[in-house]
């Protein structure tokens, strides 16, 4: 049998790096604005995997002190727990900054009806124009 | 080695995440790969955060953007 192992350490950095680069051309490319704020949560979830990849033992074990333990040995075997903590309180916020990202893109439906960045941003038409979500001050076009 | 397959899992649901059209499903496949990061976790001996991350990324996201989904168009109009 074939012997091939792969560092676990590396391949954690290499899926952060893809979560990062996936996340941005999706919120550098893509036209619709909640795929945007998808690509902005990829960033957030690979920069969390890579902070916790950096406190990665090779062979070590969860840093819990359990009674028994030699506490020299848990120093030298447990996985640096500094970074866990951290990554906590980041995912808890980047919930909640995915949350409002997404009552800004509700709001802005409301008052452009689409989600294109295009029409947002006035460079092209909507194609459908449904009476009622577009807002009456708008520069108008009601004529046609 | 498995968690080289969860890695390629979490990456390959991360691109059908962004080719997808219908918004609902992309809001699906983000809870997946929200749980894959979350399997991810533990097996780089961080339990804590994976607990977490089981629970804000498999779970409360997923339903955010399908709430935000529900609120304003399903299909993505390129």
């Amino acid at each position: 049998m074939i012997e091939f192992t792969i560092d676990t350490q590396l391949a954690a950095l290499f899926t952060s790096a893809a979560f990062i680069v996936i996340g941005l051309f999706a919120a550098i490319f893509l036209d619709n604005i909640i795929k945007k704020i998808i690509g902005i949560a990829f960033i957030e979830e690979g920069a969390n995997l890579f902070i916790v990849t950096l406190g990665y033992k090779q062979g070590g074990i969860v840093p819990i002190f359990l009674p028994g333990m030699n506490a020299e040995w848990f120093a030298a075997n447990s996985a640096y727990p500094l970074p866990h903590a951290l990554v906590l309180t980041s995912i808890v916020i980047g919930a909640s900054t995915l949350a409002v990202m997404l009552a800004i893109a509700m709001v802005l439906y409301r008052k452009y009806g689409s989600l294109s960045t295009a029409v947002i941003l006035g460079d092209k038409k909507p194609d459908i124009i449904k009476s009622g979500v577009i807002d009456s001050n708008e520069k108008g076009d009601k004529n046609e | 080695m498995i968690e080289i397959v969860v890695m390629v899992v979490a990456v390959l649901g991360c691109i059908l995440t962004i080719m997808q059209r219908d918004l609902l499903k992309a809001a699906i496949l983000t809870g997946i790969t929200g749980a894959c990061v979350a399997f991810l976790f533990q097996f780089l001996l961080a339990s804590d955060v994976a607990l977490t991350q089981a629970v804000v990324g498999a779970a409360i996201v997923p339903v955010f953007l399908a709430l935000a989904v529900y609120k304003t168009q399903r299909m993505d109009d390129q």
